[in-house]
């Protein structure tokens, strides 16, 4: 294999959209999206979740085709039909989700699937030294000083990230799409991960960042294109533009919902107590409260604690330091059952990897929490489960036809629902909702806001947990905001527009 | 299709198409034993379909047990071996003790022993996974090896054969005509078919293997639902062991080798998912009496050992596979 050097021509890097459309069935993810990447810049793409960012990423990716429109590469019109099309197009994407193997050394990870191979002895075999100086070489060019020898589990997330783009890189692609590469990083892991991206810029290639913190737009990228509901809505230079306007374009004029009037909460004596809770690299010294009847509101960017807070409160993780108290009794380093014997429950983020249990029927998994109580001595049947089974099926508006089929059968709305209902059915005083409106369609989450309201009015306190900044504000009675595993700040959501929601979840309240 | 579109032979052809989907072990069970009657001298007389009976409740009395391990996303390799042991104590015992504290007396504590042994060490097994995240896998192989050597050092090597009169009923005896052995392994298939499906802990052991950690955050205890349906299984060992000793006679450390693979095979090929969740105490009934009859009907029909492992490889790949093909028709 060769290793061709950047061919330099004048249309070299750049990317043209010509009313690309891409369909799902009736759903429409990207329309008729028209835009020019001029080429050698770093171009931010901004746009809340479903606005057709990932679908544009995997346009360019070659992972889905367009349903009508051109795609442009380089001045040459394109049609990926697979991942490879785009790459011999030029264009190579660095995943969120790091794709490197731990065990293996940093200049094999980077030509793997290509190692260089020399006769010796009338074998071909692996020239291991070929590989490490040619690894070598591309490190230092791009000024790194990482040891090609040693194994990446060896680096750090950070340095991971790096050699991910360091292998990009090695196939010489004139454009590279970088999706959420800082998610996972340190500040500082940061810093050094802008000087490769300075460093790639210098050369003339053309990156698209996507990313969701604001303050890494306004230090790494030339441009920021926005993507609202699949439409394109604007690009803006960076030097000219603030976070507000770019805010502005991506939720647009954000319709409030009808929802129904706030309840005065009593805020005297609170149900759950949570007191300087730690778990280190995830939550530091968490303290809040609870009140009968309260829906609290945790917003946060994925990553920034919430979820590992309601886990470990509820007793699924370990917890280094603080205290859990629930209506007055000290819970602290419960298991989840003795949690479900207080009063708590948990309905987690990913509903289909640890919510439910996939090839077990809708009326097993709504009974799963709730055994005890529903056996007599131990000893369950249908009948005695019947009338858990068909409570929460009416009160839920569970679409299931027969509740014997695998819960895997139904929607992702109706398996929330069950989700839901499996907690409902152990009477909790106290609810954690994780994402529950993640991946269901409008109506589902329209019922599920019901259900959570509904519950509140009777008396049930519940946490609620949403990357849609949006439905934090309309659905809570009081929202804190977590960044980086800390609560910054408590806000009324009646008194707080989306701009400044989104600016305290993205940089917190010292910024 | 519409249901009034339908021809009378378009839908019986449904109704036996979906017999096929959902009974296909207890068809091609059915077909054997049609086939066996037919081809194989002696195989449909009552002596013999006795004799097939006993050997199946042996393997099955354990079988049923590891269904519940298996569908809890388990394994256990050390039945063949807990059987030798739960033997050679009881022999032991009735060797050590009988003129002590009588014969019988001697038996049952020494059945006492190998009971609380049995249930312990799959109990352990369990919490082992828990505490040090050592597979079940790897502690029941430790331990396959590992209960045989004890087995012969309680022997020491020879087998021990003082038993008192009238224990030999226990594994060789009759009752109202039918092999004893038979009555303990109905009565197991009853009590696990019961405790599987109409009981909460049957629930648990389903949504354990189904999804863990779905479990764990439902609120269930999903280590000690594990280690106790390993404890389970390794005391149902200890009384298939029993039987097995008065049967033969003797506790000896070589009883039962290789045992650990046919009744994994009687439980995957009752439909037993090996990835957990999924399995029926019923397929397992179904799965034994399948492997017993093979077994028997080939000796009967003179088919050298050696064919019978060839067949009995063949046929438990043939019912994974055909399991599969089913899952994706269903």
């Amino acid at each position: 294999m060769t290793y061709s050097q950047p061919q330099t021509d004048a249309a070299q890097g750049r990317l043209e959209f010509r009313s690309v459309t891409k369909r799902y069935g009736p759903t429409v993810a990207l329309s008729e999206f028209t835009h020019d990447f001029a080429p050698g810049r770093v171009h931010a793409l901004m746009g809340k979740n479903g606005s057709g960012k990932s679908t544009l990423i995997k346009l360019l990716a070659g992972v889905t085709e367009p349903t009508s429109g051109t795609i442009s590469v380089n001045g040459k019109d394109q049609s990926f039909t697979s991942p490879h099309d785009a790459f011999d197009a030029g264009i190579v994407t660095v995943h969120q989700e790091l794709s490197l193997v731990p065990e293996l050394s940093v200049g094999e990870n980077i030509f793997l699937g290509r190692l260089p191979h020399v006769r010796r002895a009338g074998f071909r075999v692996v020239d291991w030294k070929g590989l490490h100086r040619r690894a070598t070489e591309l490190l230092s060019d791009m000024g790194l000083s990482i040891d090609s020898r040693q194994p990446v589990s060896a680096l750090s997330v950070g340095q991971q990230q790096v050699v991910e783009i360091v292998k990009a890189m090695s196939f010489n692609p004139s454009i590279l799409l970088l999706d959420e590469p800082t998610s996972a990083l340190a500040s500082k892991e940061v810093k050094q991960l802008f000087a490769l991206i300075e460093r790639l810029r210098a050369r003339g290639v053309t990156m698209i960042y996507i990313t969701h913190r604001m303050s890494e737009l306004f230090e790494i990228a030339d441009t920021c294109t926005v993507i609202r509901d699949g439409h394109y809505i604007g690009a803006v230079e960076m030097r000219t533009t603030s976070p507000s306007e770019i805010v502005g374009m991506m939720f647009g004029a954000a319709a409030r919902a009808t929802r129904p009037p706030r309840q005065t909460i009593d805020r005297v004596k609170p149900l759950l107590e949570v007191r300087g809770l730690t778990r280190a690299g995830h939550f530091n010294d968490v303290s809040f409260d609870l009140y009968r009847g309260e829906i609290l509101g945790i917003a946060g960017l994925l990553g920034s604690g919430r979820t590992e807070l309601m886990r470990a409160i509820f007793g699924a993780d370990r917890i280094d330091a603080g205290t859990v108290h629930l209506e007055g009794r000290s819970m602290t380093g419960a298991t989840p059952s003795q949690m479900r014997a207080a009063g708590l429950g948990y309905t987690p983020e990913n509903r289909k990897e640890v919510g439910l249990v996939q090839s077990l029927p809708t009326g097993d998994n709504l009974c799963m929490a709730s055994l005890g109580p529903i056996a007599r001595g131990g000893l369950i049947s249908r009948r005695r489960e019947q009338p858990f089974i068909d409570r929460q099926i009416a009160d839920l508006h569970i679409k299931c036809g027969d509740p014997e089929l695998p819960v895997s059968s139904l929607s992702g709305g109706n398996q929330q629902k069950v989700v839901i209902g499996k907690w409902l059915n152990t009477a909790p005083s106290v609810m954690f909702f994780d994402e529950p409106s993640r991946g269901v369609d409008v109506q589902a989450k329209r019922q599920i806001f019901d259900i959570i309201w509904q519950k509140a009015s009777d008396g049930l306190s519940s946490i609620f947990v949403s990357t849609e900044l949006e439905e934090v504000l309309e659905v809570a009675d009081r929202i804190l905001v977590m960044h980086h595993g800390n609560v910054v700040a408590e806000v009324d959501p009646t008194r707080t527009d989306l701009t400044q929601l989104y600016g305290l979840c993205m940089e917190g309240a010292s910024q | 299709m519409t249901l009034v579109s339908q021809s009378a032979e378009d839908r019986g052809q449904n109704v036996s198409l979906r017999l096929i989907k959902t009974y296909p072990m207890e068809i091609i069970l059915a077909a054997l034993v049609l086939f066996l009657i037919l081809m194989a001298p002696g195989f449909a007389s009552t002596a013999n379909i006795l004799n097939v009976l006993r050997t199946v409740a042996m393997l099955g009395i354990i079988a049923f047990g590891m269904t519940a391990v298996i569908i809890s996303g388990e394994i256990d390799l050390s039945v063949g071996a807990g059987v030798a042991l739960a033997g050679c104590i009881v022999a032991w015992f009735a060797d050590a003790y009988t003129d002590a504290i009588g014969g019988w007396s001697a038996v049952i504590l020494g059945f006492a022993v190998a009971l609380t042994v049995g249930f312990s060490l799959g109990y352990l097994t369990g919490r082992f996974r828990q505490w040090f995240n050592v597979p079940t896998f790897i502690t029941t192989l430790a331990l396959f090896a590992a209960l045989r050597g004890v087995a012969n050092l309680i022997t020491g090597g020879f087998p021990l054969s003082t038993f008192p009169a009238g224990f030999d009923f226990l594994g060789g005896g009759y009752l109202f005509g039918i092999p004893f052995p038979v009555y303990i392994f109905a009565l197991t298939f009853a009590g696990m078919h019961f405790l599987m499906k109409y009981t909460s802990f049957g629930r648990e052991v389903y949504a354990v293997g189904g999804n863990m950690e779905a479990a764990r955050l439902s609120g269930i205890d999903i280590w000690k639902v594990k280690a106790l349906t390993l404890g389970l299984t390794g005391a149902l060992t200890a009384i298939s062991g029993t039987l097995i000793a008065s049967q033969i006679g003797a506790g000896t450390g070589t009883t039962a080798t290789g045992m650990e693979l046919d009744v994994i095979a009687a439980v995957i090929i009752g439909g037993t998912s090996l990835f957990g969740g999924k399995g029926r105490i019923w397929g397992t009934l179904i799965g034994v009496l399948f492997l017993g009859c093979i077994s028997n009907g080939m000796t009967l029909m003179n088919v050298s050992e050696y064919w019978q492992y060839v067949v009995r490889g063949g046929i438990i790949l043939g019912a994974v596979l055909l399991n599969q093909v089913l899952e994706r028709v269903r």
